[in-house]
C-alpha cells in the first residue's frame, strides 16, 4: 500500500472541478434513473458511455460511478414510497421501507435510506481500497461449485423474509422456482414449456417485468380496490422533515445494521456473478436474526432499511475489486464500466495494479467522491421525494401504471414483456390478499437460474460426482451456513409466533 | 484545454437533457424511447440538414457516380434507427454504437441503437427482418444469425436480410491454463492436440453460451483435429469462462483474444493458436494455428443489414456510409483500444461470406452434436 500514491491520488481526484461536476451530474441521473422501476442504473450508464468517449479517464468514471451509486439509492425511493422497488437492488427495502411510508415516517425512511446507502458505499470503497488484492485472490478461488453453494446460502433466507407463515413463503419460493424452469435450458439450449415459436419466452419469464408486476402493480390493482371500496385514506404529510440526515439516536440503532450490511455487500458484490439482488436479501436475512426482535421486522423499522439499503451500495465497492484485479465484472454495471476501461487503452486484470497503479488509486478516490455525491443529491431530494405521498391517489395510481408498464416494455422494447407484468399484477395482489409473501418469489427468480446453471456445470465438470464439492472449503463453509440459517430462522419464527401468541392473550 | 473542457461539459449537459427529455417523454405521453428519438430529431434537423445539403454536391459525384438515381433521392431526412440485437455494453452494442457515431457523420442525421435482446439474439433479429423497408430502420447482424435454422430455435437465415457490409470479425483461441500446461509439458498447439489425443474426453473447454460462437469454435477445432473434447457451456458470457479457466477448474477457452487478454498478460493463461489468417496486431507474440500446422480458422462476425424490399438507391446511400464509417479514424481509433479487428467486406462480399460462413457453421455444429 502506497499511501503517498493513495494521498496525491486523492488530490488529483477530488481537486478537480471537472470530475466533481461530472460525478454530481451522474449522481443526479443515476438517483433520478433508479427511481424509476424498469429504468435501471445499467441503462443509465450504456446510454452515457457515448458522451464520455471524448472525456477523460478519470472525469468519464466518475460521471458512470456517480450513475452506479446513485442508481443503488434511488432504487429505494420508490421503494419506499410506492411499494415498487426502482431496481431490483432496492427490492428488500420495501420489506421494511414501505410499512415505515405507511405509517407516515416516508421521509424517515428516505432518510435512513440515503444514509445506510453512503456509509455501505464507504464501507465498499474502504474494504476496495484495502483489501483489494486479498479479496481479488478470493473472488478467483470461485467455481461453479462454490457459486452453486453460495446460491443454496441465498435461498436459505426465505424463511427469514416469510413473514407469519414458513408455509406460505416457502409454497411463494417454489413457485418462483417453477418460473424459473421455463423457457430455454440454460446449459443445452433446450425449450421447457414453451415452443420455439413463444420467443417472448424463451429467456423465460423477464426478471424486471416479473419484478415490477409482483409489487407495482399489484399494489395499484390493490389501491384501486380500496378506492372503490371507500377504504382508502389520503396520506397527509404530516411529518416535518427537521434534518435531512437521521438523528443521532436513529444511528445509534442502526449502526450495527449498517456495518454487516456494507460488510455483506462488499463480499456478495465482490463475487463475479452475484450482485446486489442478493446481497441485499441475505442482509436483510442476517439482521433479522441477529436481532433480538426478529418480530419487528415487516412492520416498519429503520433497521430493516438500514441493512438493505448498505447492503446495495456495499456492492458497488465490492464489485469493482474483480472488474480491477481480475477484469471479471461483479455485475451488469462493472461489464460496462469494464468496456469503458478498455476504450480508454486500461484493460482491467491482475497486470492493472502492476502496470496502472496510480489509475487504480484514483478510481478507488472517484468511487469514495461518488458515494459522496449520492449523499449530496439525496440531502437535496428528501423532501421533495417525501412529497410524493401526499399525491392524490386517484391521481398517483395511474401515473404509477403507465411509468411502470413503460419500465416493463423497455427493459427488451418486448410487448409481451407488458403482458407478463400485467399478469403479475394480477398474481401479486391474490397473493397479497391471501397474505402469500412475494419476496420469497423473487428471491427464487434471482438465485433459481444461478443454481441451475452452476449445479450442471459443476456435475458437467465433475463428471457426475456430486460428492466432489465437499472438497471445497469454501462451498463447505457456505453450505454450512445454509444449514445453520434454516435452523436459527425457523427457531426464531417460532420464538415470535409463541409471542405473539401471549400478546394476543394477555390482551383479552 | 479550457475550450476543451468547456465542451466536454457541454457535450454532458447535452445528454442529461436528452436523459431528462426520454424520461419526462415517458411520464407524459407513453411513447417509448422509439417515438422520443423521432418527435426529437425534427428540433435537431433544420442544421444537420443544411449541412447536409452543403455537403452533397461535393460528395455525391465521385461517391455513387454508379448509382445515380441516389442523387434523387432525400434520404435520410429524420434520425435512423439502428437495432442492436445484443444487450448494452457487450461486444456488439460497444462496436455498434462507434460504428452508427461514424455513419451519423456521413448521413447527418442521428443513429439511435435500439437494444432489442433476448432468445438468444432471435428477438433483435427478427426486428431488424420485420422491419419497415423505408431505410429508417437498419440492424447489425451477429454470426449467431447462421445457428438459429440449424437449432431450430428460428427460421431466421442471413437471406432474409440485404447485407450492407461486414464490420468486424473476431478470431477463436485455443488457450489453455499455463499451470496445467506446465504439469502436462503442453508447450504448443501440437502437444495440446497430442495430449487431447491420449486422453480422449478429458480435456475440459470453456465456451460462452450454448450453440455460440466460442461453444461451436470448439466443435470445429474437434471436427479439423479428430480430438475428443468436452465443451462446457457458460450462459452468463466469456468472462466467467476464462475466469474458470483461469482458476484451474476447467483445462481452457476458445474465446477471443480480447477477452482473454488480462489472463494472458497476467501469465494464468496461455494462448496456443488464434484461429485467424494473420496474428493479432495486438498480440503478435500468438501464433496462427496454421503456423502451428493445422489449419484452422473461425471467427465470429458482425456486419449491418437492412430489411429486404428497401428503395436501391437508399441502400446504396447506406452503403457509401458504411465504406465511409469504416475509415473514420474516431471508430478505428475505438476497434483498436477495444481489440476489435475491423475486417470490411462490402455488400457484395458480404453476402458471398453469409452464404459460405451458413454452410460452415452448419458443419461444426454438426461435430457438437447440435
Amino acid at each position: 500500500m502506497d499511501f503517498g500514491l493513495l494521498l496525491e491520488s486523492y488530490g488529483a481526484v477530488w481537486g478537480s472541478l471537472q470530475v466533481i461536476l461530472m460525478t454530481l451530474l451522474g449522481a443526479c441521473g443515476g438517483v433520478l434513473l433508479g427511481a424509476i422501476p424498469g429504468m435501471t442504473a445499467t441503462m443509465g450508464v450504456a446510454l452515457l458511455i457515448p458522451f464520455s468517449f471524448g472525456m477523460d479517464l478519470i472525469p468519464s468514471i466518475g460521471l458512470l460511478l456517480g450513475i452506479y451509486c446513485g442508481g443503488m439509492y434511488g432504487g429505494s425511493i420508490s421503494a419506499i414510497l410506492i411499494h415498487a422497488p426502482g431496481t431490483p437492488a432496492a427490492a428488500a427495502t420495501l420489506l421494511d421501507g414501505y410499512p415505515m411510508c405507511q405509517k407516515g415516517q416516508a421521509g424517515k425512511a428516505l432518510s435512513v435510506a440515503m444514509f445506510s446507502s453512503f456509509c455501505g458505499g464507504v464501507i465498499g470503497a474502504l474494504v476496495m481500497t484495502f483489501l483489494s488484492p486479498f479479496i481479488a485472490n478470493m473472488a478467483m478461488s470461485f467455481g461453479p461449485g462454490e457459486m452453486f453453494m453460495l446460491a443454496i446460502f441465498g435461498l436459505s433466507v426465505i424463511i427469514a423474509i416469510s413473514g407469519k407463515s414458513i408455509t406460505k413463503g416457502l409454497i411463494s419460493a417454489f413457485l418462483g422456482m417453477a418460473l424459473c424452469t421455463v423457457g430455454l435450458d440454460p446449459t443445452n439450449g433446450i425449450p421447457r414449456f414453451i415452443t420455439y415459436k413463444q420467443t417472448g419466452l424463451l429467456d423465460g419469464f423477464q426478471f424486471i417485468p416479473t419484478l415490477i408486476g409482483l409489487f407495482a402493480v399489484a399494489e395499484v390493482i390493490a389501491g384501486v380496490e380500496r378506492i372503490i371500496s371507500g377504504e382508502e385514506k389520503q396520506e397527509k404529510s404530516n411529518e416535518k422533515i427537521k434534518n435531512v440526515l437521521p438523528d443521532l439516536a436513529t444511528i445509534k440503532k442502526i449502526w450495527p445494521n449498517i456495518l454487516s450490511g456494507g460488510l455483506i455487500g462488499t463480499f456478495i458484490g465482490a463475487i463475479p456473478g452475484a450482485g446486489g439482488d442478493i446481497a441485499v436479501f441475505v442482509s436483510y436475512g442476517a439482521s433479522k436474526s441477529a436481532s433480538k426482535h426478529p418480530e419487528l421486522y415487516g412492520t416498519g423499522i429503520p433497521n430493516g432499511v438500514a441493512a438493505t439499503e448498505s447492503a446495495n451500495n456495499g456492492c458497488s465497492g465490492g464489485a469493482m475489486i474483480p472488474l480491477l484485479s481480475l477484469g471479471v465484472p461483479g455485475d451488469s454495471v462493472t461489464a460496462i464500466l469494464l468496456g469503458a476501461f478498455i476504450m480508454k487503452g486500461i484493460t482491467p486484470g491482475p497486470m492493472m495494479y502492476i502496470a496502472e497503479l496510480p489509475t487504480v488509486y484514483r478510481v478507488f478516490a472517484a468511487l469514495m467522491l461518488a458515494n459522496l455525491a449520492m449523499l449530496v443529491v439525496g440531502c437535496c431530494g428528501v423532501r421533495f421525494f417525501a412529497k410524493i405521498v401526499s399525491v392524490e391517489k386517484k391521481m398517483l395510481y395511474p401515473i404509477i401504471l403507465v411509468i411502470s408498464l413503460l419500465g416493463a416494455f423497455s427493459i427488451n422494447k418486448n410487448v409481451f414483456d407488458v403482458g407478463v407484468c400485467v399478469a403479475f399484477g394480477v398474481v401479486g395482489w391474490l397473493m397479497n390478499k391471501y397474505e402469500f409473501p412475494l419476496s420469497p418469489i423473487l428471491l427464487a427468480l434471482i438465485l433459481g437460474p444461478m443454481c441451475e446453471k452452476n449445479f450442471v456445470r459443476f456435475m458437467n465438470i465433475q463428471k457426475g460426482n456430486f460428492a466432489a464439492i465437499f472438497q471445497s472449503p469454501i462451498a463447505d463453509v457456505f453450505m454450512a451456513v445454509a444449514l445453520a440459517v434454516i435452523i436459527f430462522s425457523v427457531y426464531n419464527q417460532r420464538k415470535i409466533n409463541k409471542r405473539e401468541a401471549e400478546a394476543a392473550k394477555s390482551q383479552e | 484545454m479550457k475550450a476543451k473542457s468547456a465542451k466536454k461539459l457541454l457535450s454532458v449537459a447535452l445528454a442529461m437533457t436528452m436523459l431528462a427529455g426520454v424520461l419526462s417523454g415517458c411520464g407524459s405521453d407513453g411513447g417509448d424511447a422509439k417515438d422520443d428519438a423521432k418527435t426529437e430529431a425534427p428540433a435537431d434537423e433544420p442544421a444537420d440538414d443544411a449541412a447536409d445539403k452543403a455537403d452533397e454536391p461535393a460528395d455525391e459525384p465521385a461517391d455513387d457516380a454508379a448509382d445515380a438515381p441516389a442523387d434523387d433521392i432525400a434520404y435520410p431526412e429524420k434520425g435512423i434507427s439502428v437495432i442492436c440485437p445484443w444487450g448494452a455494453g457487450g461486444g456488439t452494442d460497444a462496436c455498434l454504437r462507434a460504428f452508427c457515431e461514424a455513419m451519423g457523420k456521413d448521413l447527418g442525421v442521428a443513429l439511435t441503437v435500439d437494444n432489442q435482446t433476448g432468445g438468444g439474439g432471435i428477438l433483435g433479429h427478427q426486428a431488424i427482418a420485420d422491419a419497415e423497408p423505408d431505410g429508417y430502420t437498419i440492424g447489425m447482424i451477429t454470426f449467431e444469425l447462421a445457428t438459429y435454422k440449424k437449432l431450430g430455435t428460428s427460421e431466421l437465415t442471413w437471406e432474409d436480410y440485404d447485407p450492407l457490409c461486414r464490420v468486424n470479425t473476431d478470431a477463436a483461441t485455443v488457450t489453455v491454463n499455463k499451470e496445467w500446461a506446465d504439469a502436462n509439458s503442453i508447450t504448443d498447439l501440437a502437444s495440446y492436440i497430442e495430449y487431447c489425443k491420449a486422453h480422449p474426453g478429458e480435456v475440459q473447454m470453456g465456451g460462452s453460451s450454448n450453440a455460440s460462437v466460442w461453444h461451436i469454435a470448439g466443435g470445429y477445432l474437434m471436427q479439423e483435429t479428430g480430438i475428443d473434447i468436452q465443451m462446457i457451456t457458460y450462459e452468463e458470457g466469456a468472462a466467467t469462462a476464462v475466469q474458470n479457466a483461469a482458476s484451474g477448474f476447467i483445462q481452457g477457452v476458445t474465446v477471443s483474444l480480447a477477452e482473454a487478454r488480462s489472463f494472458i498478460e497476467s501469465g494464468h493463461l496461455v494462448c496456443l493458436g488464434v484461429m485467424d489468417e494473420e496474428r493479432n496486431e495486438s498480440f503478435p507474440d500468438v501464433p496462427t494455428c496454421k503456423e502451428e500446422g493445422y489449419d484452422i480458422t473461425y471467427f465470429t462476425q458482425r456486419g449491418m443489414a437492412i430489411p429486404k424490399d428497401v428503395d436501391p438507391a437508399i441502400k446504396a446511400k447506406l452503403e457509401a456510409a458504411c465504406a465511409k464509417a469504416i475509415e473514420d479514424p474516431d471508430f478505428v481509433e475505438f476497434m483498436k483500444n477495444n481489440g476489435q479487428a475491423i475486417s470490411y467486406l462490402d455488400a457484395a462480399g458480404y453476402t458471398e461470406f453469409l452464404q459460405q460462413s451458413a454452410e460452415d457453421v452448419a458443419n461444426a455444429m454438426d461435430a457438437l452434436g447440435l
